[in-house]
């Protein structure tokens, strides 16, 4: 391998040019989308355009990608880097000269992507984050990969050297890999209710458009089996909706199947002395790393069907310093033991509580009244586009309400420790929030006029990533959680970085 | 450990019922009643306009419907508001800030000192005629962590703004360094 030697200004690799135009050029077009749509609209319509020849356009549409390649040949030959020994240095700009200067150890994180584009020609993007504000995040979009590494390593090296978390780059082992099989599988158990209702909503919608036209439809429909079916044309109509629904619900599933696999592609996790790296995706490789120290939030996700096949996915949600900005890392299909594993590793002797708490039961009767305006919603607008038969909906809508209502309170739960507060929740997925007390940014005790009656509150904690709810447990147990909190949050001073 | 059985933090703990919260400033409720009083007048205004343009047999026989109605809505309006600012209330401890609000549902926030990123003091015109400011505390957190105290004594907001960031760049001051 050639080494490469970083302390003199180097650019990108050639190729880079191919992608800053790739990027500048999808920029390009989403800027001036609207008038794209014009365009083409108007050529249909009167073959021109604001009295613009096809030949002429298209002329126009050349010069524009040949501006933009030259801006691209010109941006890639201002863009260089090096390092120095205690800073990376980055001079950008072709007409305003833009010099940055990052001291490496204000590097927070840096990852390494390739999109699409980048695979075809077989370069990778190296992404530097820091503890500063948005403006200050660099990206490299074309670097060879081994190059890349390099980069990398040196960035990170350094750090080590004068911080004292010393990372043993080379202990490292891959922990997990996900086989295609436990991809595919995760995929097809995964929640489809949601995909299911966005496309249900929508296809609603367009039934409700077009209904008279369709009526017309079934209307000749019903003339030509009319002899033959007769009293069994409600019969009949059952057949239909049944079968769009499970057409709906065999969508739903492919389209989730084929996300998750395209996402989740080659995942593989890597485990570091003291951090974690995972590689996934199939377009979009990824590779990030996590740092236990910035993790404010970890979500453990399973449902029914996926616990009995061993499936469990593990959300890390990261932090950014000074930033409103978390990120969400997912790792899926781990088994059982490896989520303990890592739980382990991620927060350090975190324990499964056997003991868990319930809400008060006051929390099933809100989510009962909760979930009646759904029921009304649905049923009026059923009731607008199928008229009065529709009512015979809540044959089925009512039982699952209720299977929802009965999911939701027997998965709720928490549990505060002296370091870790857990809180369960989820109808058809089991969610498992867990977040560290000393991560914790605000707390606030919630209560409605009704709960005081009652003497209940809810304690929500907030994080720099999300805020977990503790729902509906009696008033004197919320204040007391909530003063617990805040004296472990104030008496211990450790940072939430 | 669970929780459950760590009572015994009850009495060691600082506890929240005992702090005595303040309520902000009775003069914010003027800058509300001007800021509702301005739109009611846009709106009564708008009806009465309405009355004598709009022909519409419709309109002008359900008139005095829609001003009642409007009424109604105004003062209703102008009472919750009023008892709502009356749950408004702030204290600040040695570590935290505790922030109260809410006439339907109450909410109690608390920051801990060590959790402010920042701290800014704002002035509307209208505020600064009451001598009013608003004080934001901001987090690291969600949206709904950072807190915004509005309504105090200038004086008042000046004092607290100077005692939380003598706190907070005291204890930044030693972690920038690096």
């Amino acid at each position: 391998m050639e080494k490469v030697d970083f302390s003199q200004p180097i650019r990108q690799s050639s190729k880079g040019i191919i992608i800053i135009f790739a990027f500048n050029v999808i920029k390009f077009f989403k800027n001036f989308f609207a008038l794209f749509i014009a365009l083409a609209f108007g050529l249909v319509r009167k073959k021109s355009f604001l009295s613009l020849t096809p030949m002429n356009i298209i002329l126009i549409i050349l010069g524009i990608f040949i501006i933009i390649f030259i801006i691209a040949v010109l941006k890639y030959l201002h863009f260089k880097f090096h390092l120095s020994e205690t800073d990376f240095h980055l001079s950008t700009g072709v007409i305003n000269k833009d010099n940055k200067t990052i001291p490496k150890s204000k590097i927070q994180n840096v990852y390494i992507k390739q999109n699409f584009v980048q695979q075809l020609i077989n370069v990778v993007s190296l992404k530097i984050e820091t503890a500063g504000d948005k403006k200050s995040e660099i990206e490299i979009s074309a670097l060879d990969k081994s190059t890349a590494l390099l980069l990398k390593k040196e960035l990170f090296n350094r750090i080590n050297v004068d911080s004292e978390n010393l990372e043993v780059s080379e202990n490292t082992n891959v922990f997990f890999k996900a086989s295609i099989k436990r991809l595919l599988l995760e995929g097809i158990l995964h929640n489809h209710l949601k995909s299911f209702a966005i496309i249900a909503s929508f296809v609603l919608g367009l039934y409700y458009e077009f209904k008279d036209y369709i009526e017309n439809l079934e209307f000749d429909m019903d003339i030509d089996g009319y002899a033959e079916y007769e009293g069994d044309t409600m019969i009949k109509f059952l057949y239909i909706y049944v079968l769009i629904i499970f057409l709906g619900l065999l969508i739903s599933m492919l389209f989730s199947v084929v996300r998750i696999f395209i996402a989740n592609f080659n995942l593989e996790v890597i485990e570091n002395q003291k951090t974690l790296e995972i590689n996934k995706g199939l377009f979009n490789k990824v590779s990030l790393s996590l740092t236990p120290s910035k993790i404010q939030n970890i979500v453990v996700k399973t449902n029914r069907l996926k616990r009995y096949f061993n499936l469990y996915s593990l959300d890390v949600k990261q932090a950014m310093a000074n930033k409103k900005l978390s990120k969400n890392l997912g790792i899926i299909a781990l088994d059982k033991y490896q989520i303990n594993h890592l739980l382990n590793k991620l927060l350090s002797d975190y324990q499964i509580e056997d003991e868990v708490l319930k809400p008060e039961t006051y929390y099933r009767r809100i989510l009962i009244l909760k979930s009646l305006l759904p029921i009304f919603i649905i049923n009026s607008v059923a009731f607008l586009i199928f008229d009065v038969t529709a009512l015979w909906l809540n044959l089925i809508l009512v039982p699952i309400v209720i299977l929802f209502v009965r999911l939701r309170y027997k998965k709720a739960h928490y549990n505060v420790s002296e370091r870790f507060v857990t809180v369960g929740s989820g109808a058809v997925d089991t969610i498992t929030n867990i977040l560290e007390i000393n991560k914790i940014q605000a707390v606030e005790l919630s209560q409605s006029l009704f709960q005081k009656r009652k003497e209940i509150a809810s304690v929500v904690i907030y994080t720099a990533s999300k805020s977990v709810t503790i729902p509906y447990v009696k008033e004197k147990d919320a204040k007391s959680i909530y003063d617990f909190l805040l004296f472990r949050v104030e008496s211990q001073g450790g940072d939430w970085m | 450990m669970n929780f459950a059985n760590s009572q015994i933090h009850d009495f060691s703990l600082p506890q929240l019922d005992e702090v005595s919260l303040k309520p902000i400033s009775k003069d914010y409720y003027k800058i509300i009643a001007v800021n509702k009083i301005v739109l009611y007048a846009i709106l009564f205004a708008l009806l009465f306009v309405a009355k004598s343009f709009v022909d519409g047999d419709t309109f002008q026989n359900n008139f005095w419907y829609a001003l009642t109605i409007l009424l109604l809505i105004c003062l209703f309006d102008f009472v919750i508001s009023y008892l709502a600012i009356k749950k408004r209330k702030y204290a600040i401890r040695e570590h935290d800030v505790i922030y109260a609000k809410g006439l339907l549902v109450n909410s109690i926030t608390t920051v801990p000192i060590s959790r402010i990123q920042h701290i800014e003091e704002s002035r509307s015109w209208l505020a600064r005629k009451f001598h009013l400011s608003t004080l934001n505390i901001f987090t690291a957190g969600e949206a709904g962590s950072d807190l915004s105290i509005k309504g105090l004594p200038r004086e008042e907001a000046k004092q607290i703004n100077d005692f939380l960031s003598s706190k907070v760049n005291g204890k930044s001051g030693l972690l920038t360094t690096d």
